[in-house]
């Protein structure tokens, strides 16, 4: 539509607006973006600024909020040793279990995609743990990691390796990777799901050459599938990386952050500061949720853009 | 080249089965993996607790149904279930309906401001709920629907609309214009036309919306745990944590709360499992 033909219906409005249906009036827009648009402004954007504004005061009920200014962000980097063992942990956490997230996931999708009897079966029951809840997906692998009658320890007992048995959750040394393969678990079936679209939608011409020329399948699979499913294996690390950094439900049911710190994330900490602690204090676990919240936009851009720069290499 | 058939058949056919032996087995371990531990507790939610210590990994030597009785009528179980039910009813349909309000408006109209709608709706979905979650608590207080299940039902759709509205606009941009250019010339209004073209069309975008939402939100625990501490305003999910924490050696009866929250899921899942898998994904893949 040429600018002087929108100029034209913006001068005779009637007849050519109610024909033109690109354009709605502004009642109708009104009523169908107004409801939306107010529930975010109360309960996103409003909440959003609070947070900001919070971040740089002192909030203890009942009292009126003292303006501290960068404070809670120095007191945060300077000496708060919880936060940066907290940091620590949500990073071992997001590294380790993305990388295993992504290649389990792989590692299913390709399962099912070489044609394995009860292929569909296995998928659906494959993807079960990915629609239950984090507290009943926690309250059994409490029980699975029980030093008593928990199973991990039974199959130990079991196959003779007894001298392993662990106190999986009550050891720090082995509490974050032990709620880290719990997570995992959940997530397995989500990135197969995602893996295996993918595989279906590649060109069969070109995984028929391959079978034509005698490749073995995993020749087959480093030099042709991996290569081509390289988008959606960006695309699910970004995803399963940023949805890491923010684990909060998985930790908070298994073990609450405990024992000794051990499985601390940054996201348990700001709700220990800030409901649970007595310092009665908003203003520094918004400042942490501030301070966290910039760092995983500065990830989510550095890694959109690693993928564009990748994509314009290689197409 | 060599010819693919340059081993003998019999072999070739030996070479095919020892490649399908170990894949068949790993397929064997990761479907007990992955849903034994459901069976598991589907077995001990119909055990006394005695039984269970007695040998945590038999099956049911009698079946006690009388423990989900006690579950829903003695231990508050049947509050939670209803809050629960409540809750994500309601948020689902608000949700659905706003969002495909939303939506149509986005993908169908030219207006002044369509793209900072769009970025600002959109926005959400990269907002983490603990950015917030503290200031969410203080207006909720501030607005007397702290500790009230209508808090909660408002803080899920608020929260919930920027994924709804990225699906469902991807959908209803794909319908062609011709339909509503047509709807135009035959006299519709411009409600008449999201009402009697975009929803009708795009039920099974809204099917999709539904199932992720329902799912994210019954099983959803950051929010309710903070905006929620009543126990007759709990959702499944706390409530279950609640008796948990009450009581932690009567294994059996958790089982049993577990197997409440679980069965809905489940039994919409053995129905509908490839709108549920699609619905879950729907999110990530374009």
């Amino acid at each position: 539509m040429t600018e002087r033909a929108l100029r034209q219906r913006a001068a005779t409005p009637s007849p050519p607006l109610a024909l033109d249906a690109r354009r709605a009036s502004r009642a109708t827009l009104i009523i169908l973006l107004a409801p939306a648009l107010l529930l975010y402004a109360a309960f996103m954007v409003y909440p959003v600024l609070r947070t900001f504004w919070n971040s740089v005061h002192t909030i203890k009920p009942n009292n009126v909020p003292a303006f501290v200014g960068l404070d809670n962000f120095r007191a945060l980097l300077g000496h708060d040793w919880v936060f940066w063992k907290a940091v620590g942990n949500t990073a071992i956490f997001a590294i380790f279990a993305t990388i295993a997230d992504v290649l389990g996931g792989l590692l299913l999708a390709l399962a099912l995609f070489s044609r394995v009897p009860f292929a569909r079966f296995l998928r659906v029951v494959w993807f079960t743990p990915v629609l239950m809840s984090y507290v009943v997906v926690g309250i059994i692998w409490v029980w699975i990691y029980d030093y008593d009658w928990g199973l991990a320890n039974v199959i130990l007992r079991a196959v003779g390796l007894g001298g392993f048995e662990q106190s999986w959750l009550g050891d720090p040394r082995t509490a974050l990777w032990s709620v880290m393969v719990t997570h995992i678990w959940k997530w397995l079936g989500f990135n197969m799901i995602i893996f295996l679209a993918a595989l279906y939608a590649l060109p069969v011409d070109v995984l028929g050459a391959a079978e034509l020329d005698n490749c073995g399948w995993f020749a087959k699979l480093i030099h042709i599938i991996i290569p081509m499913l390289k988008p959606t294996i960006l695309n699910l690390t970004v995803l399963s990386f940023v949805g890491k950094m923010m684990i909060f439900d998985l930790v908070w049911i298994m073990t609450g952050g405990g024992p000794l710190w051990s499985t601390e994330t940054v996201s348990t900490y700001v709700y220990k500061r800030a409901f649970d602690w007595n310092t009665f204090d908003l203003g520094y676990p918004s400042a942490i949720a501030v301070l966290w919240f910039l760092i995983i936009l500065v990830f989510i851009f550095a890694l959109t853009q690693i993928m564009r720069q990748r994509e314009r290499l290689e197409f | 080249m060599k010819p693919p058939s340059a081993v003998e058949p019999s072999a070739a056919k030996g070479i095919a089965y020892l490649r399908g032996a170990p894949l068949m087995a790993f397929a064997l371990i990761y479907t007990i993996v992955s849903g034994g531990p459901f069976l598991w507790v589907a077995m001990m939610s119909l055990r006394t607790t005695p039984e269970i210590f007695a040998s945590p990994y038999a099956l049911p030597s009698s079946i006690h149904w009388e423990k989900f009785v006690d579950a829903w009528t003695k231990s508050n179980y049947g509050t939670y279930f209803w809050n629960s039910t409540i809750v994500v009813v309601t948020a689902v349909a608000l949700l659905t309906v706003i969002g495909a309000m939303v939506a149509h408006c986005l993908a169908r109209y030219r207006f002044r401001g369509n793209r900072l709608v769009r970025f600002v709706i959109l926005s959400g979905m990269i907002l983490p709920p603990q950015l917030m979650i503290l200031s969410l608590f203080q207006i909720l207080l501030e607005y007397h629907l702290y500790n009230t299940l209508t808090g909660l039902i408002i803080v899920y759709v608020a929260g919930h609309l920027a994924i709804t509205v990225y699906i469902l606009e991807g959908f209803f941009a794909q319908i062609p214009q011709d339909l509503f250019d047509a709807a135009r010339l035959d006299g519709y209004s411009d409600l008449e036309i999201f009402w009697r073209i975009t929803l009708p069309i795009g039920v099974p975008a809204l099917f999709t919306t539904v199932t992720l939402n329902f799912i994210i939100l019954w099983n959803e625990f950051l929010y309710a745990v903070v905006l929620l501490t009543e126990d007759d305003k709990r959702t499944l999910p706390l409530g279950i944590m609640h008796f948990m924490g009450n009581h932690q050696l009567d294994v059996g009866m958790v089982a049993t709360g577990l197997m409440i929250a679980i069965g809905p899921v489940i039994l919409l899942y053995a129905f509908f499992s490839e709108t549920m898998i699609r619905g879950m994904t729907a999110g990530a893949v374009r």
